[in-house]
């Protein structure tokens, strides 16, 4: 099949052999690649009840056949496991340089296995594979490893590696490559950590070929059009980054503000807003490979307590260490959101715990003394430095590193974390966006906004303008949403490409990519596919529909006051509706018709 | 009245927000904005008679798609925030 | 003309680059390559500059290298005989060798649609003459590189 190099690694850490293997072409052309093909393999390969911190836990590096293509924003990859932080399958999806280089190196992915019992990192250069050593690196930051390994290993390399957070299991570490691209939620990097590697280094020469170049090109001269004229990927992302949403959830009352405790407004969003940080620090767009928006940001803080260099903050990293913990100071925000970069763990969760961790201490839950300072919420200062002692697992840092969920059932008062399946919600309140509400529940990773954006709708009216407050047609739409984005990570283009794109110009880069002559319906039913796949593996994992839930806080706490005052997510209706429409029964199991249908067995 | 501008739209009117004499209709008030900033502002917010399809409007945070579109009634307390289509995630 | 200060470093033009001469895609086989400096917060797209007094056409044992009407300077594959003097006169390394079809790889202007240019999505990369005004730019772009120098990190 043309898009695919048709290779994988297997890499067994325990016994340090490395065997090169095809790529099933039946499964990919039933689950496409990246998240898809990831979640099948590990289906077939790893029981769901493994612990995911143990040795029999895999962890899969994998591209989508549109990777490192002429196809717009085309440098993604896919980094799948069992997740530690919420028990669920894992896929995080990120952006950068390191996906594409690895497929002109020869390989569609990387499946890792076992535990090596020294630290080591994976050396690829083409046909060049080894594991090498890395005592040296071990301990090392983000940055430094990224340096130290450039230098060893040629300028021209990729590096995808842990931080510290990793190394120490923080159960939110994420996998980072190119400095600041990050595969982030559900703590991926951890299961990278528990296996001893500390980085992936690749550098390949080969080619990828498509299956009709002229149709291919067509489509994405097309495509490339089209999002260049968008006024949100042609001017709104480019200008502001995705920071830009902090006003206008604000404005509709659906920014979630200190623990969301305060309902949807904070009183200091304009000072934390993308106008402001492209205003006071912004230094350059940056672009990931292949992308045609460029909405990364380049960002410095000059001077001052929070003086720091680095990229971002994307929207829900600005929003959880600023509105949801109180905080107005943007340059600290951005401080904390780049210590997060260098030592490998995840912003939105990270800041989300602080927020946790706030009101439990105003709560008298947590006290000075337990905390080693003072915790109130607007505190500056505080989301840095348990930012870093987290990462570190230093003082209540070691707590913190364990997630808002677990760190705040430690102290008997659960309720207090806002999180589903242990994982924290972003930046879209759930009480205001029903929508967005049914997804966190749904989400087959937990409290996540990028399975279904339904804010697209709901807030930004793209591609229809849906009211946020009402229940109706919501499950139908989260359905084609959570399918097509399904389709969309598989394929290994980035999720930002929909906001102008859709599934004709979708399906046709798919088609004419690797010669395949699928229908649209067939590409998005291949979504679904994907969708109930990591259904079943939740399943066998003893995840239930018990969980598809949201906190007690959203379901009975009605939101104070705003445009929104007096609503709670009114998550039953919509459920019972979209398991439904899933083909699910009423426990969210897919029926035996369903299954069928679909082709999985 | 009061009324906000976010992002690029604030390029068109040199500056965040303005406190404004009460309009009747959400037109009546969109009318005296593009008089008072011109036709750069103007071509972003209108599209021949209908809104422009670049623009989002909330009254009081609700968009106005959802409400009565331009021919929202306004009341004298409202907040008007306009913003260009915009997106993140 | 490139303008470094717009290039988001997203490597398009390398994409569309060797596209457009093999339909296939593979950055290594590119005529343009972007350079990116982290600490700095630069990229640069680098590629060859049509120079006015070509040291690769001097080079060449068998004028395989010559400058067309436009002022494109072309290697004529049929004549080259793949002795990559040219690679090593090239004072900014923007020939390159490609070993799987036996051909050099040197910006040819895409036969005067530089496909780099048409698809470069920031406006980093343009198909046009310098002009006086770039002064403007330069000092734009030193003062770019004096800030970064200055005191990056923490």
């Amino acid at each position: 099949m043309y898009g695919f190099t048709g290779k994988l690694l297997r890499v067994n850490l325990t016994d340090k052999t490395i065997k090169k293997e095809g790529l099933n072409p039946k499964d990919a052309r039933e689950y496409l690649g990246a998240r898809g093909l990831g979640t099948k393999i590990m289906m077939d390969e790893v029981d769901p009840k493994v612990d995911p911190l143990s040795p029999e836990n895999k962890l899969i590096f994998l591209t989508g056949p549109l990777t490192g293509t002429f196809a717009a924003s085309s440098g993604r990859y896919e980094v799948v496991a069992k997740a530690p932080l919420t028990g669920t399958i894992g896929a995080s999806n990120s952006g950068g340089h390191f996906g594409p280089e690895l497929k002109y190196a020869g390989y569609d992915g990387i499946i890792f296995e076992g535990k090596s019992e020294e630290p080591v990192y994976l050396y690829i250069k083409d046909d060049e594979v080894e594991l090498r050593d890395a005592k040296h690196l071990w301990g090392k930051t983000v940055f430094e490893t990224t340096d130290t390994l450039l230098e060893e290993v040629g300028e021209d390399a990729k590096i995808a590696c842990i931080g510290p957070g990793g190394e120490k299991l923080v159960l939110f570490a994420t996998v980072m490559n190119d400095r600041h691209r990050a595969a982030g939620r559900s703590g991926l990097g951890a299961v990278m950590g528990s296996k001893n590697l500390k980085a992936v280094t690749v550098e390949g020469s080969k080619s990828i070929e498509v299956a009709k170049p002229k149709e291919f090109l067509n489509i994405c001269k097309s495509s490339r059009k089209s999002l260049k004229d968008h006024p949100v990927t042609g001017t709104g992302l480019p200008t502001y980054g995705t920071q830009i949403l902090i006003n206008i959830l604000n404005e509709s009352g659906g920014l979630p503000t200190r623990n969301w405790r305060d309902g949807g407004i904070f009183e200091h969003a304009e000072e934390t807003s993308g106008e402001t940080l492209t205003e006071k620090y912004l230094v350059k767009n940056k672009g990931c490979f292949g992308c045609n928006i460029g909405c990364g940001r380049i960002t410095k803080i000059s001077d001052g307590k929070f003086k720091s260099f680095g990229e971002g903050p994307e929207y829900e990293a600005g929003w959880s260490y600023g509105a949801n913990c109180g905080v107005r100071n943007l340059a600290a925000i951005s401080n904390a959101n780049f210590i997060c970069n260098e030592l490998g763990i995840d912003p939105i969760t990270m800041g989300a715990t602080i927020a946790c961790a706030m009101e439990m201490y105003e709560k008298g839950i947590l006290t000075k003394k337990e905390l080693g300072r003072e915790l109130p919420f607007g505190d500056d200062e505080a989301i840095v430095e348990f930012t870093k002692m987290t990462g570190m697992r230093e003082g209540f840092g070691d707590k913190l590193a364990m997630g808002s969920y677990r760190m705040a059932e430690l102290y008997k008062h659960p309720e207090l974390s806002m999180s589903v399946k242990k994982q924290e919600m972003p930046a879209y309140d759930g009480r205001v966006l029903q929508g967005m509400g049914l997804e966190y529940a749904t989400s087959n990773r937990g409290g996540c906004h990028v399975r279904g954006y339904l804010t697209s709708p709901e807030i930004l009216g793209i591609p229809a303008k849906l009211d946020p407050h009402v229940t109706t047609d919501k499950a139908a739409w989260l359905k084609t949403f959570q399918d097509l984005t399904a389709v969309v990570d598989s394929a290994g283009i980035c999720l930002f490409t929909t906001f102008a794109l859709g599934l004709p110009e979708i399906s046709e880069m798919i088609r004419t990519g690797i010669g395949l002559d699928y229908t649209d319906e067939e590409i998005l039913q291949m979504g679904e596919r994907i969708w109930n796949l990591e259904k079943l593996f939740n399943l066998e994992a003893g995840i239930t529909g018990k969980d598809d839930t949201l906190p007690s806080r959203l379901l009975k706490e009605p939101i104070p006051e705003g445009p929104a005052k007096g609503l709670v997510a009114q998550l039953d209706v919509m459920l019972k509706e979209y398991y439904e429409l899933r083909g699910w029964d009423e426990e969210s199991v897919p029926t035996i018709e369903k299954l069928e249908e679909l082709a999985i067995k | 009245m009061l009324v906000k501008y976010f992002a690029y739209i604030r390029d068109y009117t040199g500056g965040k927000e303005i406190q404004i004499e009460h309009y009747n209709s959400l037109r009546a008030l969109l009318n005296e904005l593009c008089k008072k900033y011109g036709a750069k502002f103007e071509s972003k917010v209108f599209s021949g008679e209908n809104l422009s399809d670049e623009i989002i409007i909330l009254i009081n945070g609700r968009n106005i798609v959802h409400l009565e579109g331009l021919d929202t009634k306004l009341q004298v307390e409202d907040v008007i925030s306009i913003f260009p289509v915009v997106a993140g995630g | 003309m490139i303008s470094p200060e717009k290039c988001t470093g997203c490597r398009t033009c390398e994409l569309i680059c060797t596209f457009h001469r093999s339909e296939e895609f593979n950055p290594k086989l590119s005529a343009v390559s972007v350079m990116a400096f982290e600490e700095a917060s630069v990229a640069v797209p680098i590629m060859c500059m049509q120079c006015e007094d070509p040291s690769c056409m001097k080079v060449c044992p068998v004028n395989a290298i010559d400058r067309a009407n436009d002022g494109t300077v072309l290697i004529n594959d049929e004549k080259c005989i793949g002795c990559k003097m040219c690679i090593s006169a090239c004072p900014l390394g923007n020939i390159t060798y490609n070993p799987r079809a036996r051909t050099l790889i040197k910006c040819d202007l895409c036969g005067g649609e530089p496909q780099c240019a048409e698809f470069c999505p920031s406006g980093a990369i343009q198909y046009k003459e310098a002009t006086p005004t770039n002064l403007e730019k330069k000092r734009k772009m030193g003062t770019m590189f004096k800030e970064v120098f200055g005191e990056v990190g923490f």
